[in-house]
């Protein structure tokens, strides 16, 4: 009799235990979501696919992704547990402004500077993002969604989960992972668009060498571009002020410690923590709805709509250009600000047709210009939106 | 011009940004409603009924109020002194303090020595006791007066006339700001109040207003798509046209430093020009190179010399760190 009790006291334990487990609360949609963040890893280890933000997001889904018995002050919603206080950064908006401090340090503007031309293909880009806010409305998103969906075009990952996490933090998941994995999918979805858009005379054109720029100029930029550029778009402070004084750590040449931090430690940390709390915030729950579908389409829509107005702004610039200072418009698909991978991407499309015209500090500048036009482009969203 | 008088100068411009400062926080506060009859409206901690005054922080900020001083008489503007040390005085961004007009300044920091029945003028005064951050006039006597709201709605805000009052004062009917803190609408942003807001805004605009409203007007993205484009453009083109200014002037700055070092000017053009297209090469070469290569410095056994240098810094100087031999 003893021994029953004994069984049936260890029986209920077992069952209670099981029931903390992960096994009682596991669901088809947890499985989906490991399998996807298990899918990011594979391509950040295995295809070296944006390795920095896929393996921290990818795992970060992992993460986000256990069952657990709410509660306990675990997942990261719940308020007070680890995972939701690091996620405040991406919640309150202070991780991205601190990586765009890192880019602004890591980032030579001299391609842009030399010639400031191409500073207008980074402004044509940005139509992609405004392309995709109008698809997003006719698919029935409300205005304020619409905005932070658009700005996947803009092809970078801070501003998108700066912008969402204003506009729309319940897509903030969504949002960032579409705009993140599309950023790591540049080289796939860029070329055919670049090589349909284009003639093989187009894609021959040589571009005059970058001039070398003084090093008075390259401390004019951070300046005088965030003046104009703040005073036009007061919303975008945020990340138009870190990004410009991140360049002007790197470039004043007195302050190397701080650039060296900015581009090292500080944004290695942050995209640590952004990439893994990112993740962990696409609970199956919240995650797998018909809405995350629309935006990853629309996020694709988005990535072809900006190359596709980058390149073709080229080729309508050539028509006012004279013989000998056309651009080649391979390079209009690095207005999308994916640094540098667009840019690499112009390079390595450009070399297929000639093995000796590298296009690559060319592409740099309409690349640097697109991260500065998206900053721009979200501010306006903020200001019209928020 | 001697190092001193650069002290003493940088000194003086950053104590009066600095008082300046402060001065402009305090400036920030308005008055923003007012209730002179209350039989049935707001409460004091005492659960006593009494007229009051609501002061609204403007700014981003927070304001400390400590030390201001509020008055109903022109010839006597520090007669009532918000006292300091009140955490209470501090008051948040955006936020509104409420103080009771009841004549009984021992009941606490916002209970101050005069009512709004005494005279029809109100003066919110900065910590020295001179300069006027606010005042108000309100209107008495025989009306009516129109009782104004303020409507937020999809087709854009406005201001809607809801019936008169005979006269003023008159019980439960405040007279404050239209909008909070500002100057918009009503007698230069003030009327009579459909209802009492103390503690809180004068007009609650809904948070999805300015995105729905825009929804409204521009359903499918069109109107946004361009003038977004435009503006994008716009900070764009304008820093193409500095950059290219600015590169211009560099440029021929170069030549006459050139010139003047007795370098011919297209010697100066192929240094300018070549280092560009070598870069670009010598860069894409060592990218192919690091990928088919897949060169390594670590896992391949192959030792890299890096130069180590070391930035000189006083902190780790032996001259500072070691200590002097005492004389005999």
């Amino acid at each position: 009799m003893e021994n029953q009790g004994f069984i049936s006291f260890l029986w209920d334990n077992l069952q209670q235990f099981f029931g903390y487990t992960a096994f009682a609360s596991f669901t088809f949609g947890h499985m989906i979501m490991i399998i996807v963040g298990l899918i990011f890893l594979y391509l950040a280890i295995t295809k070296d696919w944006e390795p920095m933000l896929l393996v921290p997001i990818g795992f970060g889904i992992i993460i986000g992704n256990i069952p657990f018995l709410e509660g306990l002050s675990i997942g990261v919603y719940e308020e007070g547990s680890v995972m939701n206080i690091l996620y405040q950064g991406v919640r309150l908006g202070f991780y991205p402004p601190l990586i765009f401090l890192g880019i602004g340090a890591m980032t030579d503007f001299s391609a842009l500077i030399s010639n400031p031309k191409l500073m207008l293909i980074g402004a044509a880009a940005q139509f992609g993002i405004f392309g995709a806010y109008g698809l997003a409305l006719f698919f029935g998103f409300p205005a304020n969604e619409a905005g932070a969906i658009g700005i996947i075009g803009g092809a970078d990952g801070p501003t998108a989960i700066f912008l969402s996490g204003r506009l729309a933090p319940d897509l903030l998941g969504a949002i960032a992972v579409s705009a993140y994995s599309y950023m790591a999918l540049v080289p796939v979805i860029q070329p055919p668009i670049m090589r349909w858009f284009t003639t093989k005379k187009e894609r021959l054109i040589r571009m005059k060498p970058p001039r070398v720029v003084s090093q008075r100029e390259k401390i004019f930029f951070p300046i005088v571009g965030f003046l104009l550029t703040a005073f036009l778009v007061p919303s975008g402070i945020p990340l138009l002020g870190m990004l410009f004084f991140g360049n002007l750590l790197k470039e004043c040449g007195v302050t190397r410690r701080l650039a060296e931090t900015a581009r090292g430690p500080l944004i290695d940390i942050v995209t640590i923590l952004i990439g893994i709390t990112v993740g962990a915030s696409t609970q199956a729950d919240k995650f797998l709805q018909w809405n995350s579908i629309k935006i990853f389409i629309l996020g694709a829509l988005s990535f072809m709509i900006a190359t596709t107005a980058g390149v073709l702004f080229v080729k309508f610039f050539n028509l006012f250009l004279k013989e000998g200072n056309k651009i080649n418009p391979l390079i209009g698909n690095a207005g999308v600000s994916a640094v540098p991978d667009s840019a690499r991407v112009s390079n390595n499309v450009g070399l297929e047709y000639d093995k000796t015209n590298y296009l690559l500090m060319h592409a740099m500048g309409p690349n640097v210009a697109g991260v500065i036009g998206s900053a721009v482009a979200a501010g306006i969203l903020l200001g019209f939106l928020s | 011009m001697s190092n001193k008088l650069y002290i003493f100068l940088l000194t003086g411009c950053l104590l009066f940004t600095a008082g300046q400062a402060a001065a402009q926080s305090q400036s920030d506060m308005r008055i923003n409603e007012i209730l002179v009859y209350n039989t049935d409206d707001y409460e004091d901690d005492y659960g006593h009924k009494h007229g009051w005054i609501e002061l609204f922080n403007t700014s981003r900020g927070t304001v400390d109020i400590g030390g201001c001083y509020v008055s109903n008489d022109r010839n006597n503007l520090k007669k009532y002194r918000i006292p300091k040390g009140d955490v209470l005085t501090k008051i948040k961004p955006r936020q509104h303090i409420v103080l009771w007009a009841d004549n009984m300044p021992l009941r606490g920091t916002f209970h101050v020595n005069f009512t709004l029945t005494e005279t029809d003028a109100l003066y919110l005064i900065s910590s020295n006791g001179r300069d006027i951050i606010d005042s108000l006039h309100f209107p008495t006597g025989a009306g009516p007066y129109p009782v104004m709201d303020y409507i937020a709605d999809n087709n854009g805000n406005q201001v809607v006339i809801k019936g008169n009052i005979p006269s003023y004062p008159i019980d439960n009917v405040s007279y404050g700001r239209l909008m909070d803190g500002e100057q918009t609408g009503g007698d230069n942003g003030w009327a009579f109040l459909v209802k009492t807001t103390p503690s809180s805004n004068n007009v609650i605009l809904d948070s999805e207003a300015a995105a729905q409203r825009f929804l409204t007007f521009d359903p499918y993205g069109v109107i946004m798509a361009i003038t977004a484009m435009s503006v994008v453009f716009v900070a764009l083109i304008l820093l193409y046209v500095v950059f290219k200014n600015i590169g211009r002037a560099s440029i021929n700055s170069g030549r006459r430093k050139a010139e003047k070092a007795g370098v011919a000017p297209d010697v100066v053009a192929v240094a300018q020009d070549a280092p560009g297209e070598v870069y670009a090469a010598v860069a894409a070469a060592l990218y192919l190179y690091i990928q088919q290569e897949e060169a390594h410095d670590i896992e391949n056994t192959i030792l890299t010399i890096n130069k180590v240098t070391r930035t000189y810094s006083p902190w780790s100087s032996k001259i500072y760190g070691l200590r002097e031999i005492p004389h005999k």
